[in-house]
């Protein structure tokens, strides 16, 4: 177990160093950051003295290696916009990511058991058909015209919920502020639920889809047919022996449906005018501001890696062929 | 209960709650003494030297007051200071403070102050990159600033400049023992202001809220709080203003205007805006050196002349931008423009034939001469549409034009300021209406930006630098007529207009949307 947690490390350490570097050469590649700090005034010295100022007239690998040095210290640098440092940037909106992420993620996977159960142990029937077809369109929807969708319907024609905005509970809890975290919380949850619903579909559908398939595959195992010969009951044939079973492969892309559901925030954020992570990346793109973009992308990448290397040593520990292999 | 029952019932609790919630009330109207104004960006600094965008300024405006203030209809009238007194050698300008004005903190605000924020601003130190060092003193030509008496301070000037208040009138004067303490992290955070509306809240990428400073009197708002939501989706924003949750929204696309007018809930103001909109004329030799026909060809006045007639502008607005708008004579926006010329009629015929006497007849395609048009993408309203439709009116008259349209940020900007964009190019220019020369400054010299096309009229630019030595403001309006007259006739841009800006209101408030896409909301009411 040793050597196999150890292998998964540097692997690890390898995937966030390479993400480092292409998140570093993508930015650089677009072209010269300088003119964003420029007035259309401005002269050629002007130009010449900010580029150099802000240290865009040096090297690439120079800029890189002094990149990486500092941040192995824990210093991503300061925005050139804001002018605050990056790492506290993407730091202050992560608890809004979060939430929104945990939230889809629950939902993704809270709805998506029964029906994937409800669809395998009624294979075949209109409901089986009516359950994939919506899965089929759940993994078709782009999420910005669902956003919208939901915004029009159920916030502006219904008037149910919150149209935009966000109420937190996580940055008050982590600030010791628990009694508005908890008086916060059923706030929170109308201005999370369209967002949510909106990031949540498509993991939704596929989550179903993807234990239909596993519980079918199970179904079919002679365990499961020894199971129904002792006369034990379908409820319990299906919730312990077969439901059990066929969560293996659920438990392997959940560290991969959190990066999902990470990338997924950028477009959802900017709907919603939901003041995460992504929104930060989002505009700090269009603005080109580099430190910020690079402590995003590594936080994320950083977050990712860590939680699949949570799954992979959970997987091995329910699989020992895994961690044998 | 066992474990696991008792796991279900919690599921199933939370699950209801879930389903609960909506049926609480979605929507959260403001209450009459809050107006909410939803911007597309969140500020990138709440310190007033740092400022440099639109929805930033319209913030800091509110917090931070001006020496002098330039109102909606351009005039600039007296706002922390009462008086001003000019040096007969015009470099000097002296300001006389009102009496008991105080910052947020309780700070008095003395002369001494208007001198730090204006040193503080300059100051390299600070690597400021905001309006303030990077256009307004770069501009009026700051050098310093002093101390007269407690309640009197110079601005010192290297030259006389005539539109020095004007640009002086967006400078925000704030305390120097609010801020001389303060890192500039904290002062980008946590703003101490000197205007009507004091800095409370700050949620990052959400909303900045603000309340009324009760001890300034020199404006009197008609809400107590402004809360500025950032909605980056238009979509949103409209859905928001609809739902009775946002007062203003800016930038509404037009394709959005009907659902707001007939939502009963607001109303879309359509203003003339003061951004002008043109395509440039590239003259550097850079382009003809790489075979280009169309950079020779647009280097004879009379074929710019010529493609002025090419360009139905009205129908670009109707059709395009939703709405009326009148083509531009010159570079001033009305009424500072010269009243005595008349914008370029649409008449393809004649720009023909102007181009034919011009020496460039159709050859046997049909084509007079190629050129390339470059233009960035989504930074202007609708256009990418409007370059595609100027590309297809000058086809039209025999002028081949190759459309090359690009991101504006990372590479449109950067060929422009390096005046490599052209021969021919489309930009958008900020504008004002307080004074024509503030507008004609774009081509304050014959070889730096914004004259990005290195644009060198000598009867321009003789005019321009004999400006300094009027003091006279009728021989300064002749002047600047003369100088429209030339723009007119030897055109350096092909003329366009002036950008409409579209303002969703909610009927709840009466409000009256600017020229200069300032959002000022001190004369708001309640109806």
């Amino acid at each position: 177990m040793t050597q196999y947690l150890v292998s998964r490390l540097l692997q690890s350490i390898i995937v966030i160093v390479g993400v480092t570097f292409f998140a570093f050469m993508t930015l650089q590649l677009a072209g010269d950051p300088t003119y964003l700090y420029v007035s259309d005034r401005a002269s050629a010295e002007e130009i010449a003295t900010i580029r150099q100022r802000l240290g865009f007239d040096r090297p690439l690998h120079e800029q890189y290696i002094t990149y990486m040095t500092r941040m192995v210290q824990g210093d991503f640098g300061t925005s050139l916009v804001t002018k605050m440092p990056a790492l506290d940037l993407v730091m202050t909106r992560l608890p809004a990511t979060i939430e929104l992420t945990l939230f889809a993620m629950i939902l993704g996977l809270v709805l998506a058991i029964p029906i994937g159960i409800l669809s395998a142990t009624r294979r075949g029937t209109p409901l089986d058909g009516g359950i994939m077809l919506f899965a089929i369109f759940g993994q078709s929807m782009p999420s910005f015209w669902l956003g919208i969708m939901l915004i029009l319907t159920v916030g502006l024609g219904l008037r149910w919920l919150p149209i935009s905005g966000h109420v937190p509970v996580l940055q008050p809890l982590l600030s010791g502020d628990v009694g508005l975290a908890i008086s916060n919380v059923p706030d929170a949850l109308r201005h999370l639920i369209l967002p949510g619903i909106t990031i949540a579909v498509f993991s939704l559908s596929r989550n179903a889809r993807l234990i239909r398939s596993t519980m079918l595959e199970v179904l079919s195992q002679d365990y499961v047919r020894t199971a129904r010969a002792k006369g034990l009951r379908e409820r319990s044939v299906v919730g312990r022996h077969a439901f059990r079973n066929s969560l293996i492969p659920v438990v392997t892309i959940l560290g991969l449906e959190f990066g999902f559901l990470l990338s997924g925030v950028v477009v959802v954020e900017t709907v919603f005018s939901w003041p995460g992570v992504g929104r930060l990346v989002f505009n700090s793109i269009n603005q080109r501001d580099v430190p910020v973009v690079q402590a995003a992308v590594i936080s994320f990448s950083f977050l990712f890696v860590l939680l699949n290397l949570l799954v992979d040593l959970v997987y091995a520990r329910l699989d020992p062929r895994v961690r044998l292999n | 209960m066992s474990k696991s029952s008792f796991v279900r019932v919690l599921i199933t609790v939370m699950m209801m709650g879930i389903l609960l919630v909506p049926l609480s009330a979605g929507a959260q109207a403001p209450d009459d003494d809050t107006l909410v104004i939803a911007q597309t960006t969140d500020a990138t600094s709440l310190d007033p030297p740092q400022v440099g965008s639109r929805p930033d300024a319209n913030i800091i405006a509110h917090m931070f007051a001006t020496l002098y203030d330039i109102e909606a209809d351009g005039n600039i009238v007296p706002y922390l200071a009462n008086d001003y007194r000019l040096s007969d050698d015009g470099t000097e300008i002296t300001f006389t403070l009102n009496e008991g004005l105080t910052c947020h903190d309780g700070s008095p605000l003395t002369a001494d102050d208007v001198v730090y924020s204006f040193q503080r601003a300059a100051d390299p130190e600070n690597a400021f990159t905001g309006n303030t060092p990077g256009f307004v003193f770069a501009s009026v030509g700051y050098a310093d600033a002093r101390v007269e008496s407690e309640l009197e301070a110079t601005i010192i000037l290297e030259r006389y400049q005539s539109i020095a208040l004007g640009l002086l009138s967006e400078v925000h004067i704030y305390c120097r023992e609010s801020y001389e303490d303060r890192t500039l992290e904290e002062a980008a955070n946590f703003p101490i202001g000197s205007g009507p509306y004091q800095f409370v809240e700050w949620v990052k990428d959400d909303y900045i809220l603000m309340e009324r400073w009760e001890e300034f009197d020199l404006r009197e708002p008609g809400f107590e709080r402004i809360i500025w939501r950032v909605i980056p989706e238009s979509s949103t924003r409209t859905a928001e203003l609809i739902a009775g949750n946002i007062d203003i929204i800016a930038n509404v696309p037009p394709d959005q205007h009907e659902a707001v007018n007939n939502s009963g809930a607001a109303e879309i103001q359509a203003v003339a805006g003061l951004r002008r909109i043109y395509v440039g004329f590239n003259f550097t030799d850079q382009f003809e050196t790489a075979g280009s026909e169309g950079a020779e060809a647009i280097k004879d006045t009379d074929v710019r002349v010529a493609l002025q007639y090419a360009i139905d502008v009205e129908t670009i607005c109707s059709f395009l931008l939703g709405t009326e708008c009148e083509r531009a004579s010159g570079l001033v926006n009305p009424p500072n423009d010269n009243p005595d010329l008349e914008p370029y009629p649409y008449d393809p015929e004649m720009a023909e034939e102007l181009l034919d006497a011009a020496g460039y007849p159709r050859d046997e395609d049909g084509v007079r001469f190629e050129v390339t048009l470059m233009a960035g993408r989504n930074r202007y309203l609708n256009d990418v549409d409007v370059v595609l439709a100027i590309c297809q009116y000058l086809d039209e008259v025999g002028v081949r034009t190759n459309c090359e349209l690009m991101d504006f940020g990372a590479q449109f900007v950067p060929l422009l300021v390096s005046q490599q964009a052209g021969p021919l190019y489309f930009v958008g220019s900020g504008g004002g209406n307080w004074n024509p020369l503030y507008e004609m400054a774009d081509f304050a010299n014959e070889a730096s930006n914004p004259n990005y096309g290195f644009w060198d009229n000598p009867e321009w630019f003789d005019r321009w630098r004999s400006l300094a030595d009027i003091r006279d403001p009728e021989e300064e309006r002749a002047v600047v007529n003369e100088m429209l007259e030339v723009f007119y006739n030897d055109p350096p841009w092909l003329l366009l207009y002036s950008q409409p800006d579209f303002y969703g209101v909610s009927t709840r408030i009466d409000w009256e949307a600017r020229r200069d896409e300032k959002v000022i909301v001190f004369d708001a009411t309640l109806r």
